[in-house]
Formats: structure tokens, C-alpha cells, sequence
């Protein structure tokens, strides 16, 4: 008795009964589920099941050719499962080209000792009430002052070691809130150094403040100042009769824009907008406010307008190693039109934002926007009904919150250390001596 | 000067239909290219006239009052040339030589150029030679004319009548040709011929669509759901995301409100963003359109107006208070995209790249006709 043969048996029995349950969950999850989570995932395994399993009867078919009855075994199978995965398969392929987007979790029941300061900040990130990659990373930052003061060293055990394992379930509770945004994760990074540098002789009310301190001081140098020193730099770049367009709203660029008309200057902004978070209104609203005068219009009407812009002022969420700007989705739509129409676009950024990856396309880190109507971001005047606001058979709505705007559509990056061509970025940790 | 319209029979047709116009109670550019052609065939059912150049002046007569109800509604001066164009092709065959058909075969540079205007040149060749029976101006039956006449142009109107009923199969003939299997097809808004096109592809091929909801009007959601009920699997994206999907898009299909003679065309807000992202990526661009939307007219782009713009509110509306009266609110619910970025037209009469749109508009209408 051939041992491989049993073997193959065996496995080609449990491969048959495997793809039969995933057939089976695949035609259940495709037809009636209205979140948008399950059918994703469920496809993606039923179409990773049955191309498994057809590889390996391809595998196994050429492993043993002289033995001729489990060639013929294997084909019987081979054709006996094809109908059932080729139709999964159908439905599994439109579905698992975004499969891998990190589709929204709803924030499950705190695991373990979760402070409530941080299960609040989670559930105002997972709600989106605090957006902006700056808002949240001082969102977190201060959540984390809380936590540290209130936190109290075990028993045989100093702070700076045993803070950090004691903060690590918390970022996790934010992370299953929302997907951590690059500030986020370069603050924790800087409070880990701070932690595990903190003095192992000091008293711990003592440490614990001058952690405290410490985050104060990154909220103060890397964010306050830094949007002061661009708001001024950028600001220069604003001149009378200007037309500035920028897209969604940026806190920095409302800063810029707020500064510069304050201190006299006479121009115009266009506030371009779209679905699904609809973030412009806001903006439009504090700039209408302060006396500035404003035209709105959403990203369709991009082209009609863009003819009588002079800049494009534009935030990021992040900059990366290669230049390209990682901000929120339809800025690369501006910055595309912008150039071929010869309007600089400027890029206005702390140097906190820095991630030192490169991202090459939209689709290596993104987050799609929970579905339904959270934004409010659909008129009044269009009838519900006309509406697609749920996934149906056959149809799914992705809301990507990000994209990724090529270099070669930026003309500067304003940072706080200076006004930086794109492809000059991967300097800036050098400008900053290595503080990064 | 023309005459004028209350004169015309069957007017109060003309009328009523350039007060919907003018309402924009016609949705759609094929139904007003088809009421226009039905309100036409009327006209010349009951028109009287003696001689061809009565019949055109009352055509055009008609067919300027139509196009100034709706201006940006460019199909109907269209149909309107288009029932021109047929018409005096039929009277020129019914009254002149046979001699000067053959000639058509032979084609030469200077056949092109005067192909615009045949109809003075032929118009002289002598009657004598005609075997006709027909005869202009016939002091004693000036009817006659008419009479004989009807029954050839009724066929003419009927053709383009036919023409735009079957504009949605032709245009989906060959769907399968252009799209393959395991494709991605970007589309933008709702147009009911790109809706055709990609219905009939689906009876051979599997692939998915991806639908850009434009908004204002996020007519993407009705494509979407129409889409994804004949089967097709569809995702449906809002406009902010169009670059960031087009780097896995293969193929971007446009519907076009309007062709213009350059090669550009009026489409939907959304298709400028979208065919320029096309372009960043090197993704072919297609245009799927009736040829009843090619306008012989050009630079409409320059102007402001063309556009047409639609009702701030769904941007801006009154719920947000202080906003609505500080606040400029630009809408505009169409876009030119220029034909650089178009790489091919699909229309009912096969694909043309829009380098090639003159010379379709050069054989679809009359120079004459170009200004109603």
C-alpha cells in the first residue's frame, strides 16, 4: 500500500468536504447578507478555497503519474467541484480585488483592563466625531496623560519597563476603533522612547510627570508651533487677488488661510467637496465666518472652476520617503487637474506626519468609510429611495477615506523646517537631525 | 425670410413641444431627438409647398424654433439636420439625372470637399435629361410636386425614425469586442446607452463595474442598482475616489450628452475628472454615444453657459442657515472633455476615433444646415 496514496486520499476527502462548506457559506454570503464585511471575506475564502484545492489536484496529478486510478480519481473530483467553485468563484472574483481594505469593525465590548478615557476617545473615533490626522493624534496624546497619571507601578516592577506593556492594550482599543493614522503612531513611538528612557531613580509621581511634560512638549513643539511656523511661510505665498482653492478641510490650511486674511490680505478661496464625509462644509463655514469670501462646489465641478485658481492649498495626512502625499480621498483628483492646468499645489505639513515608508497606490493602506448615511452627506432634496445606501446582491459601495497623490503632481511641501520640493523629502529627518 | 409659423400645419404639434422643451418636461436626449423626428413627420405630412427650398425653409423654420425652447438640448437641431440632410438626398434622386448617382462612386478630393454641398451642384444639371416625373413649380398643379414627393419623404423621416429607435442595439452590437473577461470598467453617472453597452457584454463576459455616483445628482446609484440587477457584479464608489481605483481600472466607458465636431464632447459632470485620471494611468477612455448626439457645431465649450447649470441647493441647501447667502454656489451639471483625452467613440454606426468626427459630421449633415 502506497503511504503517499492514502495520504492523498485523505487530504483530497477533506479538500472535497472543505470546499463544499465554503460553497455552501459563499452562495449564503453573497445573497442576503447587508453588511458589507461578511460577503467580502466569506467569497474571499470560498475563492481561496476552491483555487487551493484546484492547485493541488493539479499538484498531486503530476506527482503521480504512473499511478493511473488516483489520476482518474482526481479528475473525477476535479470536474465534480468545478461547477460548484467556478460559480463561487464568478461571485468571489469582482469581490476580492478590495477584499484586503480594512473594512470597519464595530468596537467590540472592552477585552481586558481598558481605561474609560480611552474607551471614549475610541468610540469618538470609531463615531467620527474627532477627524484629522492632528486632531487625533492629540486626541490620544492627552488620553494618554490620563492614563499615565492615573496608572500605578505593580509591586517588583519599574515604570519604565512595565508602562509600556501596560499602555499596549490600550492602543489596541483605539486601533480596532479606527486604523492608527501615521501621527498617531509617531507620537506613541516617541512616548515609547521617553518611557523607556524615564530615569529609573525618580519617585513615580515624579516620572510620571515628567512624562506628561514630555507629551506636552511634542504636542506643543511638533504640532502648535510647527502649524504657526507654516501658517506664516504659507501665508507669504498668499497674495492680494488671490484665488486659493483647497480641498475637504485641513486644520493647518484653515489656520493658513485664517492668518493671512487677518493680517489684511484680500483674497478668495474655493472650497471643493465631496462625499462621503463632506468635511468642506465645516471649513466653509469658519472661513464664512471670519469674513472671507468663499465659493463651494463639489469635485464633479473641479473642472469649471479650475481656470480661475491661482493656488491649491491642500493638508495631508502623511508624507512618505518617495514624496508622495497620503491625504484624504479626491486630493489626488485636485492636484492631478491643478497641474494640468499649471496651478501650483502646495502642500501644507508638519513634519510629525513623516512616515518613512513608501506607498506607491491608494490601495497598500487604506480605510473605507462605514456604510449608510453617517455624514449626512446626501442633499435633501434627493428622495431616499433613489438612494443605494446598503450592499445588495451583486453590489457593493466602498467609501475610500484616503488616496495617494503622486509626486509629480506637487509642486512644494510646507513644513516647519523649510519649504520642500517632493522629491527632496526623504530629507527632512536629516533637517530635523535625526529627531524623527 | 422663412415663413412663418403659424402659417406651418400642423404648428400647435410644434408648439406643444417647445413648450416641454422649454419645461424640460423631455428627459433625455433620445427622447427629444424622437419627439422632434414624430413632430417633424407631422409637419411634412401636411406641409404644401411646390418646390424642394419651400420645404427646407419650413423645416428650418421648425426646427429653429425647437432649438431655441432648449438651446442646450443640441440632439434636437440634430435630428432636425439630420431630417434635412435625408430629405434633400430624396428629392435630388427623385428629380434628377441618374447619370450624376454613378458619379458617387468614384471618390476624390474634390468630391469630399463639396460633399457638404451636392445638392447646387447637381442642381444644375439639366431637367431635360431627367426621366422624373416630377416637376417644380408646376404652374398647373402646384401640388403636384407635394403629392409625388410625400410618399419618398415619409420613408426619409421613417429611416431616422428607425435609426434612433434601434440607437441602444447597435451600440451594444460589438459589446463583446471591447470588453473581455475578468475586466474592470469604470463609468461615471447614468447613461442609458453605456447601460445597454454593458448589459450586452454581460450575456458573454464576467466582469465588474465600477459606477462613480457624480453628485450632485448621484445618478450613479440608479446605474448601479440596474447594473448590479442584471447580474453584473458592481461596486459603487463616490467621485472623491475615482484616481485612487483608476490604477486598477482597465477601461473607463462614458455616456456623452453631446458630440462635438472638434472630437470633444458634453458629458456628464465627473467625466472630466475621470477621462484626465484615464490619462494619468494610460487607461483608454471610451465613449458610447448614438450618432444622433453629433453636433456640427463648434467652441460651445468657450462659453460659460454651456454648461448648464442646475440647482445650488442640492450643494448648498437652505438647511444650512447663514451659509446660503455668503456663500457663491457654482453647480454645473455638464463637462467638456476635450478629444485628446477620448481614445474611441462607439456609436450606432461603428467606432470612430474622435480625429475622424469632422469628416462623420461632413457625411451626416449639410454645411447649409450647420446654422438653422
Amino acid at each position: 500500500m502506497h503511504p503517499t496514496r492514502t495520504k492523498q486520499e485523505r487530504r483530497e476527502l477533506q479538500e472535497r468536504q472543505r470546499a463544499a462548506k465554503a460553497a455552501k457559506t459563499a452562495a449564503n454570503g453573497v445573497n442576503g447578507k447587508p453588511q458589507g464585511g461578511k460577503p467580502a471575506s466569506q467569497p474571499a475564502a470560498a475563492g481561496g478555497a476552491p483555487s487551493r484545492k484546484a492547485g493541488r489536484v493539479s499538484d498531486a496529478a503530476s506527482k503521480l503519474p504512473p499511478a493511473g486510478l488516483a489520476k482518474a480519481v482526481e479528475k473525477a473530483k476535479a470536474g465534480q467541484s468545478s461547477a460548484a467553485d467556478q460559480s463561487a468563484k464568478n461571485q468571489a472574483r469582482g469581490l476580492l480585488i478590495f477584499s484586503h481594505f480594512g473594512l470597519p469593525k464595530p468596537v467590540s465590548s472592552a477585552k481586558g483592563d481598558i481605561h474609560p478615557v480611552i474607551a471614549r476617545t475610541a468610540l469618538q473615533f470609531s463615531a467620527f466625531k474627532i477627524t484629522g490626522a492632528n486632531a487625533r493624534c492629540i486626541a490620544t496624546l492627552t488620553a494618554f496623560k490620563t492614563v499615565i497619571q492615573d496608572y500605578v507601578t505593580p509591586p517588583n516592577n519599574t515604570l519604565s519597563r512595565h508602562l509600556m506593556t501596560y499602555l499596549s492594550p490600550q492602543i489596541s482599543h483605539l486601533v480596532a476603533a479606527r486604523p492608527m493614522s501615521v501621527t498617531m503612531g509617531n507620537a506613541i513611538r516617541q512616548l515609547k522612547l521617553d518611557i523607556s528612557g524615564s530615569d529609573i531613580d525618580l519617585p513615580e509621581q515624579d516620572a510620571k510627570d515628567a512624562l506628561c511634560r514630555k507629551i506636552d512638549t511634542y504636542i506643543r513643539e511638533r504640532i502648535i508651533i510647527a502649524d504657526q511656523v507654516i501658517q506664516e511661510t504659507a501665508g507669504n505665498k498668499i497674495k492680494d487677488g488671490d484665488v486659493i482653492l483647497t480641498y475637504a478641510r485641513s486644520s493647518v490650511v484653515e489656520k493658513v488661510l485664517l492668518e493671512a486674511h487677518a493680517s489684511g490680505r484680500n483674497f478668495s478661496v474655493i472650497v471643493v467637496d465631496s462625499r462621503p464625509m463632506l468635511e468642506g462644509k465645516r471649513l466653509l463655514a469658519v472661513l464664512s465666518d471670519a469674513g472671507i469670501h468663499c465659493t463651494y462646489v463639489l469635485l464633479p465641478a473641479l473642472g469649471s472652476v479650475i481656470s480661475e485658481v491661482s493656488t491649491v492649498l491642500v493638508g495631508a495626512h502623511s508624507i512618505h520617503t518617495n514624496g508622495a502625499v497620503y491625504s484624504r480621498a479626491g486630493t489626488a483628483l485636485v492636484a492631478m487637474m491643478a497641474k494640468r492646468h499649471s496651478v501650483p499645489v502646495v502642500v501644507c505639513c508638519e513634519t510629525y506626519k513623516f512616515s518613512e515608508t513608501v506607498q506607491l497606490d491608494s490601495f497598500t493602506k487604506n480605510e473605507l468609510a462605514p456604510l449608510g448615511d453617517l455624514f449626512s452627506s446626501f442633499p435633501n432634496t434627493k428622495p431616499r429611495e433613489s438612494l443605494t445606501l446598503e450592499n445588495k446582491p451583486n453590489l457593493e459601495i466602498l467609501n475610500p477615506l484616503y488616496d495617494l497623490t503622486p509626486p509629480t503632481c506637487i509642486t512644494a511641501v510646507v513644513t516647519e523646517v523649510g519649504v520642500i520640493p517632493p522629491n527632496s523629502i526623504s530629507s527632512i529627518p536629516v533637517a530635523l537631525g535625526r529627531l524623527l | 425670410m422663412g415663413p412663418e409659423l403659424h402659417t406651418i400645419h400642423g404648428h400647435r404639434a410644434v408648439e406643444t413641444l417647445a413648450a416641454k422643451l422649454r419645461r424640460r418636461q423631455v428627459v433625455g436626449s433620445r427622447e427629444a431627438a424622437l419627439e422632434t423626428v414624430l413632430v417633424l413627420r407631422q409637419v411634412v405630412s401636411r406641409a404644401r409647398f411646390s418646390n424642394i427650398q419651400q420645404l427646407i425653409a419650413i423645416i428650418r423654420e421648425v426646427g429653429r424654433r425647437l432649438a431655441e425652447a432648449q438651446p442646450k438640448e443640441h440632439t434636437v437641431g440634430n435630428t432636425v439636420r439630420r431630417v434635412l440632410h435625408n430629405i434633400r438626398e430624396e428629392a435630388n434622386s427623385a428629380t434628377k439625372a441618374p447619370s450624376a448617382t454613378t458619379s458617387r462612386n468614384v471618390y476624390t478630393i474634390s468630391k469630399f470637399v463639396l460633399q457638404g454641398q451636392p445638392r447646387k451642384q447637381t442642381a444644375s444639371v439639366p431637367k431635360s435629361e431627367a426621366i422624373a416625373t416630377l416637376r417644380e413649380d408646376d404652374p398647373d398643379d402646384p401640388d403636384s410636386f407635394a403629392r409625388g414627393l410625400k410618399p419618398v419623404l415619409m420613408e426619409a423621416i421613417q429611416d431616422v425614425l428607425d435609426e434612433l429607435e434601434t440607437v441602444y442595439e447597435n451600440v451594444s452590437k460589438n459589446a463583446k469586442d471591447h470588453i473581455h473577461s475578468d475586466e474592470i470598467i469604470l463609468t461615471i453617472g447614468h447613461s442609458k446607452t453605456v447601460e445597454a453597452f454593458l448589459k450586452s457584454a454581460a450575456h458573454y463576459r464576467n466582469y465588474t463595474v465600477i459606477v462613480a455616483e457624480t453628485g450632485p445628482s448621484y445618478s450613479g446609484h440608479d446605474m448601479a442598482r440596474s447594473l448590479s440587477n442584471a447580474g453584473i457584479s458592481t461596486f459603487l464608489v463616490p467621485d472623491s475616489s475615482i484616481f485612487a481605483i483608476m490604477s486598477r481600472v482597465n477601461k473607463v466607458i462614458l455616456g456623452a450628452h453631446a458630440i462635438l465636431a472638434n472630437g470633444g464632447l458634453v458629458a456628464v459632470a465627473g467625466s472630466l475628472l475621470a477621462a484626465t485620471a484615464a490619462q494619468a494611468h494610460s487607461t483608454p477612455v471610451v465613449v458610447c454615444a448614438g450618432q444622433f448626439k453629433l453636433t456640427p457645431l463648434w467652441n460651445l465649450y468657450h462659453d460659460y453657459g454651456a454648461l448648464d447649470f442646475a440647482d445650488p441647493s442640492s450643494v448648498l441647501g437652505f438647511e444650512e442657515g447663514k451659509l446660503v447667502e455668503r456663500v457663491d454656489v457654482v453647480n454645473p451639471y455638464y463637462d467638456y472633455v476635450g478629444p485628446e483625452l477620448v481614445d474611441v467613440f462607439i456609436t450606432n454606426d461603428g467606432d470612430h476615433p474622435p480625429s475622424s468626427v469632422y469628416r462623420l459630421i461632413k457625411e451626416t449633415y449639410d454645411d447649409d444646415d450647420h446654422e438653422l
